[in-house]
This record gives C-alpha cells, sequence and structure tokens, in this order.
C-alpha cells in the first residue's frame, strides 16, 4: 500500500527491533570469537571469521524458520514476525561473509577461477561421506542471494506475489543445502560431534515446530460448525474475541476474521492482498484492521483500505444472538460495506 | 562431470552479465517498468540493483507488458 516506494519501511517498533538484534549479533560474534580463542587458541583470524559468521547466519536462519510456526502457535511472537525481512537479509549478509571468506582461504592460492575451484576442487559427487560440501554452501548462498535481493514490496508487486511467494519459499531448499553443507563439513573436517549435534537439535525443533502448528490448524479448520436452517453458521460466542483483535474461522474451504471493536462486529477475508499476511493476526489501530506483516490497513465494515490506496478484500454478513456470534458462509465481493453486527 | 559443471557456471556467468545489463538499463529508466518508481528517491534504484540483476528475466517481462498496454 503505497504511492512510492521507501528505501526501508521502519517505525518505531521496527527500529527497536533492529537495535535489539544488531546487538544480539554483535554479542554473539563477541562471544563466539572469544570462547573459540579460549578453547583453541592457534586458529587463524580467518578460520575464525569464516565460523563465527557461518554459524551466526545458521544461527538466524533458524530463527527465521521458526517465527512463522511460533506465531501461529502462540500470537505473542507477532512482533519478532514483523521483523523477519531485516533479520533475513542480515543472516544472508552474515553467510555472505562466511562464503567470501571460506573462498578467499580455500579456493585462491591457485590459478583457477575460486568459484570454478569450488566445484572442481573436489571431484568426488558420488560418493557420500566425501561429497564436495562447500558446493551446497555455494547453492545455499544463491538462493539466499535470490530471496535477500528481492526482499523489498518493488518485487512483490513486479515479478507477482505468486512468483515472489515461491522464490522465497525456496528458504526450505537453502535450509536443507546448509543443513547437508554443515554436516558434511563437520563431519569431513573434523569429525565435530557437537555440530552435528547443534544442527540436529535444530532440525528437530524447526521440523517440530512446524508440524505442531500445521496440526493445529488443521484441528481448527475440521471443527464442525453447525448450519442453521436459515444459512447462518454459528461460530463462537462474542466474549471469545478480545477487543479490537479477531477470532479466524474456516468457512466454505476461505479464512474468515471475525473482529470486535467499539461494540461491534465486523468479518473479512483473512489474507492481505499484499503478501498474504493473516488479518486475522493483526488488530485495529486507529480504526482499521491492520496486517501484522507489513501494516497494511483496512476498514473492517468494507475491507477496503483507507484513500488514497486501493486494496479491497471480501467482507461477510454477521448476526450476534444470545451471544453467540453467526455468519453467513458466503463472501460479498471485495469491499463491499457491510453493516457490522451489534454486540 | 567437469563439463557438466562448467556449462552450468557459464550459463549462471550469462544470466548474471546480462543481469547486470538490466540493471544499468534499469538505474537510468526504472519508471518504464513501474510507474510508482518515478515518485520514489532515486537511491532506491540503487538498492533495487542486485534484485533487478537476479530476476531480469521477469522484468522485462514486465516492462513488455507495460509497452503493450
Amino acid at each position: 500500500m503505497g504511492l512510492d516506494y521507501k528505501l526501508v519501511l521502519w517505525n518505531k517498533h521496527k527500529k527497536k527491533y533492529d537495535k535489539i538484534f544488531a546487538l544480539s549479533i554483535v554479542l554473539y560474534l563477541v562471544l563466539f570469537i572469544v570462547l573459540t580463542l579460549l578453547l583453541n587458541p592457534e586458529g587463524t583470524a580467518e578460520t575464525l571469521i569464516i565460523r563465527a559468521f557461518g554459524s551466526l547466519a545458521i544461527l538466524m536462519l533458524h530463527i527465521i524458520l521458526i517465527i512463522g510456526p511460533l506465531c501461529r502457535l502462540n500470537p505473542q511472537f507477532l512482533p519478532i514476525l514483523y521483523n523477519r525481512r531485516h533479520l533475513g537479509v542480515s543472516m544472508f549478509l552474515a553467510a555472505l561473509i562466511h562464503g567470501t571468506f571460506a573462498i578467499i582461504q580455500f579456493h585462491t592460492l591457485g590459478n583457477t577461477n575460486p568459484i570454478v575451484s569450488v566445484f572442481t576442487s573436489n571431484l568426488d559427487y558420488g560418493s557420500l561421506t566425501n561429497f564436495p560440501f562447500q558446493v551446497l554452501g555455494f547453492l545455499a548462498l544463491l538462493i539466499l542471494f535470490f530471496m535477500a535481493s528481492t526482499s523489498h514490496d518493488f518485487f512483490l508487486k513486479n515479478l507477482s506475489p505468486k512468483i515472489w511467494k515461491g522464490l522465497h519459499m525456496m528458504v526450505y531448499v537453502a535450509y536443507a543445502l546448509i543443513t547437508l553443507h554443515v554436516f558434511l563439513g563437520a563431519f569431513q573436517q573434523e569429525t565435530s560431534l557437537p555440530t552435528i549435534g547443534i544442527m540436529l537439535v535444530g532440525f528437530i525443533l524447526v521440523s517440530g515446530l512446524h508440524l505442531t502448528a500445521a496440526f493445529k490448524e488443521t484441528k481448527n479448520d475440521n471443527i464442525k460448525k453447525k448450519k442453521e436452517e436459515d444459512g447462518w453458521l454459528k461460530v463462537c460466542q462474542v466474549r471469545e474475541i478480545m477487543e479490537n483483535r479477531a477470532k479466524i474461522f474456516t468457512v466454505n474451504q476461505e479464512r474468515v476474521a471475525i473482529f470486535k471493536y467499539q461494540g461491534k462486529l465486523s468479518a473479512i477475508h483473512n489474507v492481505c492482498k499484499h503478501q498474504g499476511g493473516p488479518l486475522g493476526e493483526g488488530k485495529i489501530v486507529d480504526g482499521c484492521v491492520t496486517c501484522p506483516w507489513h501494516g497494511y490497513q483496512y476498514l473492517p465494515q468494507n475491507g477496503q483500505s483507507p484513500p488514497p490506496f486501493t486494496e479491497k478484500v471480501a467482507t461477510y454478513e454477521l448476526r450476534v444472538q444470545n451471544g453467540w456470534v453467526f455468519i453467513k458462509p458466503e463472501a460479498f465481493p471485495e469491499g463491499t460495506e457491510v453493516e457490522p453486527a451489534k454486540i | 562431470m567437469e563439463t557438466a559443471i562448467l556449462t552450468f557456471l557459464i550459463i549462471l556467468q550469462i544470466y548474471f552479465l546480462a543481469g547486470l545489463a538490466f540493471g544499468v538499463y534499469f538505474i537510468l529508466f526504472a519508471k518504464r517498468i513501474d510507474p510508482l518508481m518515478g515518485n520514489s528517491k532515486k537511491v532506491i534504484r540503487l538498492l533495487l540493483f542486485p534484485g533487478v540483476v537476479a530476476t531480469w528475466p521477469f522484468l522485462i517481462k514486465r516492462l513488455f507488458q507495460n509497452k503493450n498496454e
């Protein structure tokens, strides 16, 4: 939503979280370097940089991957989700430093082009234990470059949301490549059991949280709602919805967010037009439903972005009876004005 | 195996060289791809440059779509 593009979409909260992340990154690097120097003082500065930034990038990637399921399990994690874009770009930069130093240290001493050397210095592609693990890291870095460099609304609009989303779902391919890169690297270089153990814990955490969140959503989707004779669907009690917040339901295979505000209820389609964010996980700010991902706004009574913006989502009719909320499952066309249900 | 790897790397190199050329076009004529770029600060073009280099085939398609409209 905008009439121009901004360099970086910052607001007070995002600046605060960026400062926290920046400080955490510095603390991690200092801690890693001090501990490494104490435990292994003979290592070179290049190796220290490669390991510090490599492990930092992996840690950040794990945080990025668990933010989504954590938010679906507990909305208290939502503020971290708002900052995921900056975290993603920072993670790429950490991985880039790791990759650049690794290429400089291991592939610039001969006559071969360093990138070609990454792919051809070890041609044991048929082996499982001696597979050239650096190639996996290079390919992961390439995917992360595509993702980080397109982390801007310009690309979301001009690549189309479908292609953009598809491109950014490649993070799971990058994660698989990085996991193999670390496993094989740790195994081939020094059989580092702690590294393998940490990666294993990370993998269990990421996959476990994704499965738990998916199970919770499937359970919610499968809750049978009693269909009334006149076509209304009984969904919940009014008191179950917090003020200026929403509860999300699946109606006719579509996710719908029912918002409570100023003694009224309104229902809109749950999917934000900007990037498919879950509107029902956002809240009402200045009278507008505000998407938790990037702050796109919609008026609850008609699903329209406030002028001069033009985004629209579908709306639904609601009814309140004896403290229960009923919804008409058929959506109105996007942007249709619907009288809010009085509580 | 080595031939396949070299072919892949040459294709990758050509892809990014073409991307760089299109990136220069983007710096100069970003408004033709997206009219909103006309209202935005010029420095944003530099920020978007790496992404343009990476995704130039999609943006060329967008450019032609805009020309046909």
